[in-house]
């Protein structure tokens, strides 16, 4: 569009707002959207139900596990934090219609956790919480973009960008994998175009590359896909897609006993998910997965410890997953930050909050986040690992060995990051 | 305009019959009335041959309401033609919109009068139509010495023509209402342009889709061109869930068609690049039947059905319009040699990418549309037509008097971006009088806090809305959903819009406060929330 900026939308709330604010009495202190004296109201939209929920429907119970602790314990200021969640089944013109039911009806303070970059980017042009001053926290996608404090300015990254991991496991492959060939099933839109860059810039070049358009990943297309990498005989194949795209490439690969090296990405990596649709937990033994967080089953770590009790007993009988962990791990996040915001918080203070002290909230991660003003970018690497017999991913070696990097011409390196100890009891303080 | 504003407008013409007398031979002459009470009924002509209609009640308070009726086709349809055959051109009076008996009658109730010309000339008409439009208010207040306020509204480019007078003549009119807002000519027939140029270069090279002929030889050629677009159109709808392209498709479309690109993923782009609406009456690109289909329907189907609906509705004014305006300006007026249709869909390639079949597929589709592709050989203007074009009347979009806006989200022809338009330029325009206001504070320690003089009505969508048979096939027989279709709107909008006018009228200020949310509220599937925000049309991103 030609003449819009930003401060013709900031203008154009307050001018229209003439209207709004003769048409109800204002109170003598006006009361944030989405805050009583008593609650926070936080609204989240993902896939709970069809084939892409796989795994990231645990994401809501996970966040509300945390939130029921945090409230037990006091809330933030006496406040309880309440999340409401609305299915978009991975739909962008869905989510874009229950993001506007949770800001117009709902009336939530803020977003949470929305999951899905064509989503995000839907809700973004569409519902345009940057014009209404929403705050978007810690969002599950991956999407370098989404860090344009400029473009986005009330929405924040938690994980790696699909750069920033495309570049890690760029290099994981050229100090393991040299001379070997390399195949790609990626998603085919914005996500994979994030790793496509990021395995760019690693001089990464693949013997083939096979994507797949969102929502066509099934068993059939899966067979497909296994052609292609074994025409072009792949030695090692990397799963950069969503759960239900890595779940139907193993299941099948299982039921054709193609076994090229596997190499699985975050987003589509979680054992448990992949686990639970069939496929046996030998096909993922020795594959290579990367995860900014620990690994599930390290219940030496605090923050697993404590979020798989937490979890247990909010969820009796559900599996502590790597879904699990960031859902938890989201809540926490969001805890601080609402914390950060003041005695009454506001949706200007959130963001302000997590503009000037986001870099320094406590999470579970293995790599710091890198917020300010200027710049939204979430975590900044990965550790990698392997899975075991039973499919669990654990540290090479069993330490953990994080690389950070960014989402530009970067070096990846070691990272030197010394998690701080977590807050008593794992609340904000 | 699509079949069912015909259907209306031929209503209308019924509705009207019932109140005129015979119409005065001299032009300009006083109007002809009956006499009658409680509603007295006149028709004259204006100077330019214009028929109007004036119904004026008993109680007559001083204030008339000017309605302005939106584009008709300028020359006659052939029946022979799909959807729009059997239309007559017609110059007959709208006093108000679509001849509606209760708007008419809620103004009757207040005292006020209601007005309309048929204006001299249909198709793309602002010029002559406020030229009309002026004329008629003072043949009106001639007639009528009592009269105090003109409020003026209009749909479509009525409502063009609304915002042309607000904008040349605001001495003359105490309120206005452009509904469903036409855009100035240029953006309008630039997404028409695409839409048909699209079509053209990937499923029948041999729809002109502009440049015609001079006179009746272009007006032959444009019901050529209405007849192999509704069939294109039809043979697009057979091929959506096989994702077969026509058999009419060019080199370039049955190249992509042997790629694998499914002939609804280049409908949907073709919408895309042109700015049509993703929701149309019956897809609302979010629902899909139980079953199998419950999300690949509305992830990979609906948004290109939507577009199907939608660009069907539009495609005739687009051929019809274009033919019009190439008629008035000696050649052709489309020009993409220079549009960039990549960074046209940058920011819907992402939320529809599923339905556009991947990025791969995108890239394919733009690499096929660019003017680096002979296969696609782009459309160029006539120099001196687009400057002919460009002295049309064109609204800035000052906003001079109280402005009550009001369209459809998702109306295909005239775009909620059009409207939006005038909302941002709005805030320019507040801005600079609100420092105004500081600045003569600043010398005379008075502020006076400049007034809001617009309101903006969204008609928007449900939530959801298409419908599923038993077998899980979608309906499209049931009426077109809220928000949908071209000035879709319920006698309970349009009386709300009606209402809006008369208090701001009586005012001087638009309504404002619990009374304007209750009636926002009561009226049904209007917004007035500052948050909504949609895109200016396709061309202004280009310039």
């Amino acid at each position: 569009m030609k003449a819009m900026n930003r401060r013709k939308l900031l203008t154009a709330s307050a001018v229209l707002a003439v209207v709004g604010l003769a048409a109800t009495a204002i109170p003598a202190q006006a009361r944030e959207v989405g805050v009583s004296p008593t609650q926070i109201k936080l609204g989240m939209t993902l896939p709970m139900t069809g084939a892409a929920s796989l795994g990231y429907n645990k994401i809501p119970g996970a966040a509300k596990a945390y939130f029921d602790y945090l409230n037990a314990n006091g809330g933030i200021n006496g406040r309880q934090v309440t999340l409401i969640v609305k299915d978009d089944r991975y739909v962008p013109t869905e989510a874009v219609a229950k993001t506007n039911e949770l800001i117009l009806k709902d009336k939530v303070m803020a977003l949470l956790a929305p999951l899905g970059t064509a989503n995000v980017k839907a809700v973004a042009a569409v519902v345009n919480p940057a014009r209404r001053g929403v705050p978007v926290l810690f969002i599950n996608t991956g999407f370098s973009g989404f860090a344009d404090a400029k473009k986005y300015p009330t929405t924040y990254p938690v994980l790696p960008s699909y750069i920033m991991e495309a570049k890690i496991m760029g290099e994981y492959i050229k100090d393991n994998f040299a001379g070997k060939k390399i195949g790609l099933l990626y998603q085919d839109d914005d996500f994979g175009s994030d790793a496509l860059a990021g395995f760019k810039t690693a001089g990464i070049n693949f013997a083939v590359r096979v994507p797949y358009a969102a929502g066509s990943q099934t068993a059939a297309a899966a067979a497909g896909w296994i052609t292609k990498f074994k025409a072009a005989e792949a030695d090692v194949v990397i799963l950069f897609g969503v759960s239900s795209a890595t779940s139907a490439m193993l299941g099948v690969s299982a039921q054709l006993q193609y076994k090229p090296q596997w190499m699985l990405g975050s987003v589509g990596g979680d054992a448990t998910t992949i686990k639970l649709t069939g496929v046996p937990a030998g096909v993922l033994f020795n594959a290579i997965g990367f995860s900014p967080v620990p690994a599930t089953t390290d219940m030496k770590d605090e923050y697993v410890k404590l979020f798989s009790d937490i979890y247990a007993k909010a969820v009796p009988g559900s599996p502590f997953d790597l879904n699990v962990l960031l859902g938890m791990n989201t809540a926490f996040m969001a805890a601080q930050a609402l914390k950060a915001a003041g005695p009454n918080p506001t949706r200007k203070s959130l963001i302000a909050a997590i503009n000037t002290k986001g870099a320094s909230f406590q999470n579970s991660a293995l790599v710091p986040t890198n917020y300010s003003k200027n710049n939204h970018v979430g975590l900044t690497g990965y550790w990698v690992g392997k899975y075991s017999p039973t499919g669990d991913l654990a540290p090479i070696g069993g330490t953990y060995v994080a690389y950070t990097t960014d989402s530009g011409s970067g070096p990846v390196v070691k990272s030197n990051y010394k998690r701080p100890a977590m807050p008593a009891k794992g609340l904000p303080n | 305009m699509k079949k069912v504003r015909i259907l209306s407008l031929i209503s209308v013409t019924a509705l009207i019959t019932t109140v005129l007398v015979t119409a005065p031979t001299v032009a300009n002459a006083a109007p002809a009335c009956d006499g009658k009470s409680p509603i007295q009924s006149c028709v004259g002509v204006t100077s330019d041959g214009a028929p109007y209609a004036m119904q004026v009640p008993a109680n007559f308070n001083g204030t008339v309401a000017l309605y302005s009726h939106g584009y008709r086709y300028n020359v006659d349809i052939p029946a022979g033609i799909p959807l729009i055959g059997g239309y007559k051109v017609t110059n007959t009076p709208e006093p108000v919109p679509n001849g509606n008996a209760e708007v008419a009658k809620y103004f009757f109730s207040q005292g006020i009068a209601i007005l309309g010309s048929g204006f001299a000339r249909q198709g793309w008409n602002p010029d002559s139509a406020i030229k009309t439009n002026v004329e008629l208010i003072g043949i009106f207040k001639k007639a009528f010495p009592k009269t105090k306020d003109v409020i003026a509204w209009g749909a479509s480019l009525g409502g063009a023509i609304t915002q042309g007078m607000a904008e040349k003549y605001p001495s003359l009119l105490s309120a206005v209402a452009p509904m469903c807002l036409a855009d100035n000519v240029q953006p309008q027939l630039t997404g028409a342009g695409d839409f048909l140029w699209g079509l053209k270069v990937l499923f029948d090279p041999t729809i002109k889709g502009g440049n015609y002929s001079a006179g009746a030889a272009g007006v032959a050629e444009s019901y050529s061109d209405l007849v192999k677009v509704f069939t294109v159109m039809g043979k697009l709808q057979a091929g959506i869930p096989s994702g077969a392209w026509p058999d009419t498709s060019s080199a370039t479309g049955k190249a992509l068609a042997a790629a694998g690109v499914p002939s609804r993923s280049a409908l949907l782009l073709l919408g895309l690049m042109a700015g049509l609406p993703t929701q149309s009456a019956h897809f609302d690109s979010i629902s899909g039947p139980p079953g199998a289909l419950a999300l690949s329907f509305p992830l990979a189907v609906s948004p290109a059905l939507a577009i199907l609906e939608n660009g069907t509705n539009a495609a005739a004014l687009a051929v019809l319009a274009t033919q019009d305006v190439e008629n008035q300006t000696g050649g052709a007026v489309f020009d993409n040699t220079k549009t960039d249709y990549a960074a046209r869909i940058d920011g819907e390639r992402v939320i529809f990418n599923a339905a556009l079949s991947g990025n791969t597929v995108i890239d394919a589709l733009l690499g096929a549309l660019s003017a680096a592709n002979p296969g696609a050989p782009r459309a160029a203007a006539n120099p001196v037509a687009v400057a002919k074009m460009k002295a049309l009347h064109m609204n800035t979009g000052k906003i001079n008097v109280p402005t009550i806006l009001m369209v459809g989200v998702a109306d295909p022809i005239t775009p909620a971006g059009a409207s939006q338009r005038l909302v941002d330029l709005y805030v320019d325009q507040y801005a600079a009088e609100k420092a105004a206001a500081v600045k003569e504070y600043r010398t005379t320690r008075e502020y006076k806090n400049p007034k809001n003089n617009l309101l903006m009505l969204w008609n928007t969508t449900p939530a959801s809305y298409t419908k599923f048979s038993e077998l899980g096939a979608p309906i499209t027989t049931t009426p077109a959903a809220p928000g949908t279709n071209h000035c879709n709107f319920t006698t309970a909008q349009l009386l709300l819009v009606a209402k809006s006018l008369v208090h701001a009228a009586n005012t001087g200020k638009l309504p404002s406060g619990g009374a304007m949310y209750t009636g926002v509220r009561k009226a049904g599937n209007l917004s007035i929330d500052k948050g909504i925000y949609f895109p200016w049309m396709k061309f202004y991103g280009d310039n």
